[in-house]
């Protein structure tokens, strides 16, 4: 049946497209670092196509493979038990239903953002993309400006704030999402 | 809302917490409700700054980084960088899976998978140096380098 399995394929492909920024963003909120959340997507984007044969065309992509990420996190989060810091099963559990909830407003937090980016000085925006570029080392980057990394991490923890009470003031007066 | 959250949320993400801290938000998280959405609040910008940094940089070498983030920023007209970064990422997807062996039994092993996303890593690398295109971090030329995929068993 090639037929079939290249619809399959093709499905599968115009799904994850559309939804992987969506399940990388769930991912990541369940995970305590960027790295982690990194090396979870690549597994979840695996088991995703492995038991899309399984998947019921009449369902919401997304939360199955919210589902799914979910399910991943957890199995990671067991292997790395040896770090007493991360988030146990009831924490993710309830990270992971507030974080499907928050969708819609997390997606109207990111359209924001870029308003709100153009709104800061120009060295500040600078500041915390070149912080968030890959490669960067926030140690590096302190020496470059000539800061100590904790006085340059409480620039940015400045600037983010900032920015999320942007995002929040504009949804404010854009209505409820 | 306790305005030192903002801080210690930050700290948790950037790895800075000491032992104490991290304790007192994981505690605070499993109780508080408006806490866990503060806390995700948090991880979304972090994802999306992630984003737009990757869009802004790719192309771009360390000597001028800073100087060419600001010009890429502000050269672009709104959300042009974020239909880029989208097209890159869709394209990028469609790469790795087009790749993936097909048949009744689309995949035999996870390390047909790993392969496959590897190529399609090396790939992309090659056309993410001839581009302005972003590419999701698992896809980006130094994922590809540095961090194979993990091989279920």
């Amino acid at each position: 049946m090639p037929g079939l399995i290249d619809q399959q394929h093709d499905t599968f492909l115009r799904l994850f497209a559309e939804h992987e920024p969506a399940v990388r963003t769930f991912v990541r909120s369940l995970l305590p670092s960027r790295s982690d959340a990194s090396e979870v997507m690549q597994e979840v984007a695996v088991v995703l196509w492995q038991k899309f044969a399984e998947f019921d065309a009449s369902r919401d992509f997304r939360k199955w493979a919210f589902g799914v990420a979910h399910y991943e996190v957890l199995t990671y989060l067991r292997d790395q038990a040896r770090d007493r810091h991360v988030f146990d099963d009831a924490l993710v559990n309830r990270l992971a239903d507030a974080a499907a909830a928050a969708e819609p407003r997390h997606d109207a937090q990111r359209d924001a953002l870029e308003a709100c980016l153009e709104k800061l000085p120009p060295a500040q925006r600078e500041l915390v993309l070149c912080a968030y570029a890959k490669g960067t080392r926030i140690d590096g980057l302190a020496v470059q400006r000539g800061q100590t990394p904790m006085s340059l991490y409480k620039v940015l923890h400045r600037i983010r704030q900032a920015l999320l009470e942007c995002v929040q003031r504009q949804l404010a007066v854009e209505g409820p999402q | 809302m306790k305005s030192h959250w903002h801080e210690t949320i930050q700290r948790y993400v950037d790895g800075q917490s000491s032992a104490e801290e991290a304790a007192a938000l994981l505690k605070g998280l499993n109780e508080d409700a408006e806490l866990r959405a503060l806390y995700l609040d948090y991880m979304n910008l972090d994802m999306a700054l992630g984003a737009m940094a990757d869009e802004a940089a790719v192309g771009e070498n360390g000597s001028n980084r800073v100087t060419s983030l600001h010009e890429a920023r502000v050269g672009s007209p709104p959300h042009y960088g974020r239909w880029t970064a989208a097209a890159a990422a869709a394209l990028a997807v469609l790469v790795v899976f087009a790749m993936l062996p097909r048949g009744p039994k689309p995949l035999r092993t996870g390390h047909d998978v790993a392969a496959a996303i590897t190529s399609a890593q090396v790939a992309i690398a090659r056309l993410a140096f001839d581009t302005t295109s972003a590419l999701p971090a698992w896809m980006s030329p130094t994922a590809s380098l540095l961090e194979p995929p993990r091989v279920p068993e």
